[in-house]
């Protein structure tokens, strides 16, 4: 017997269990039946039967053109979304692309998104205290030479000189000797320190190079991962009633982050989908579509969009085990129908090449069947009848 | 070296025997090149699997409770 949370007799159970329903219409059910006073078993019956009766209802027909409508149903609310690059200050005001240009660049599977970010979860003591969510933000932002001291040349010497500020090392846990090896790693030049000063200087005494080497001095990431430009640190309350450190980054290097101590690498996620793709594999990277798109949808109050659709346009994405864009370049692009194609985009180059190869056109798409005047293989387009029987004996039914 | 297992969107990947296999493909009356398919280098395929191999993948469904997908080994 399978076990039921709800509040409902063994008699109630096994009516609902008969049915055809999965399993959460089954707990929706059930979870009706318990707010209700004196429902009989047939009460509970009568609902059931008419629940499955509905399901079984709106299930999709064999032969329906699910992609067609799919593309209308996302096409339709995507004409009510924002059409600028709307930068929203939502969450930790971290600038995020929203509404059609975040949905084009789902679909088109850029390769890096406009506005990269992660949602960095933290665990155990590092999610509670703020102090040590602090020390996984310094792991993570970009710690460049103007956030750690001041920078100044001195002409008349040919040196460039840093005073670092020892406050700011301490929070950022890097000693001035560290700094200073770091820049002569990157900078190929030997340095002098001194508690919080270090000076350097071009090996010739060349004015160009002076300024050379302070441009360059601004770029060497002494702490943290490149990519990410900022870090926002926010106390947000979860699921459990709990609160916890979350960390929203500007930028993202998924990979890394994941790798770092005090990071929740079953929570963390990314806004770039190939990213989690090659990180994760490419089930959570059809997760993540879903789950981005849906997202973007949602924001602009278009969540009556049924998932389904979104799963449907996901899978596509997906089905070749990496991430295929929507359009000429990735699954439009890849038809086998040569006139499929050309219907699309660059109509003019697919014939050519066509031509030039031999392709043959089997016809079984709906595009080329419009195309050649054809009834299409789909819905009532792709069943035979026959009239009368053909049962020996004439048994069968009549021909009306 | 993280374990992409416990990631929350990563579902349960295991190496589907040839037995069941059969019966999979019975069930939707096709090839097992029909399948979607995964790559080898795939971080979250388990260990044991190589090309041709079917995964075995179950979801937890948005739409329903659990949802059973196949995807093909390749490349």
């Amino acid at each position: 017997m399978t076990n039921v949370e709800y509040a409902v007799d063994d008699d109630t159970i096994a009516v609902v269990e008969d049915t055809d329903l999965p399993r959460r219409l089954k707990d929706n059910v059930y979870e009706t039946l318990e707010g209700r006073d004196g429902v009989t078993v047939e009460d509970a019956d009568e609902l059931a039967k008419a629940v499955e009766a509905r399901y079984l209802d709106t299930r999709v027909d064999p032969l329906d053109p699910v992609g067609t409508v799919s593309a209308q149903s996302i096409g339709e609310p995507g004409t009510q979304l924002t059409m600028n690059t709307f930068h929203y200050a939502g969450v930790a005001e971290i600038d995020v692309t929203q509404g059609l240009p975040r949905l084009i660049e789902l679909v088109d599977a850029r390769k890096t998104p406009d506005t990269p970010m992660m949602t960095v979860y933290l665990e155990d003591e590092y999610a509670t205290e703020r102090e040590r969510a602090h020390e996984v933000v310094w792991k993570i932002e970009a710690t460049k030479i103007l956030a750690l001291g001041d920078v100044s040349t001195n002409v008349a010497d040919m040196r460039v000189q840093i005073s670092l500020n020892r406050d700011t090392l301490e929070e950022r846990m890097i000693t001035p000797e560290e700094v200073a090896e770091i820049i002569e790693d990157n900078l190929g030049v030997s340095t002098v320190q001194q508690g919080t000063e270090i000076q350097f200087g071009p090996e010739e005494p060349s004015y160009r190079d002076l300024l050379q080497l302070v441009e360059e001095l601004r770029d060497i990431t002494f702490k943290g991962i490149e990519e990410v430009s900022r870090v926002v640190i926010r106390r947000e309350e979860m699921d459990d009633g709990d609160e916890q450190f979350v960390l929203y980054t500007e930028g993202s290097a998924f990979g890394d982050v994941l790798e770092i101590e005090g990071v929740d690498a079953s929570r963390t996620t990314c806004n770039n989908i190939h990213e989690i793709h090659r990180n994760l594999g490419i089930e959570a990277a059809r997760e993540a579509i879903i789950e981005e798109t849906n997202n973007t949808l949602a924001e602009q109050g278009l969540d009556d969009v049924n998932v389904r659709h979104l799963m449907l346009v996901a899978d596509m994405m997906t089905n070749r085990g990496e991430i295929e864009s929507i359009g000429r370049h990735g699954i439009s692009g890849s038809k086998d129908s040569v006139l499929a194609r050309a219907a699309f985009e660059v109509t003019v180059n697919h014939l050519l090449n066509a031509a030039i190869h031999g392709e043959i056109d089997s016809l079984q798409g709906v595009t080329e069947n419009v195309i050649v005047g054809k009834p299409i293989k789909l819905g009532t387009g792709d069943v035979d009848l026959r009239m009368g029987s053909t049962s020996p004996g004439g048994s069968g039914g009549q021909a009306d | 070296m993280v374990d992409v297992s416990q990631h929350e969107l990563v579902p349960d990947h295991s190496v589907l025997d040839e037995d069941t296999l059969e019966e999979v493909l019975e069930e939707y009356d096709i090839d097992r090149t029909d399948l979607p398919k995964i790559k080898r280098n795939d971080s979250a395929l388990p260990d044991e699997a190589e090309i041709g191999d079917v995964i075995k993948i179950v979801r937890n469904s948005r739409t329903t409770d659990q949802a059973v997908v196949y995807r093909l080994v390749v490349e």
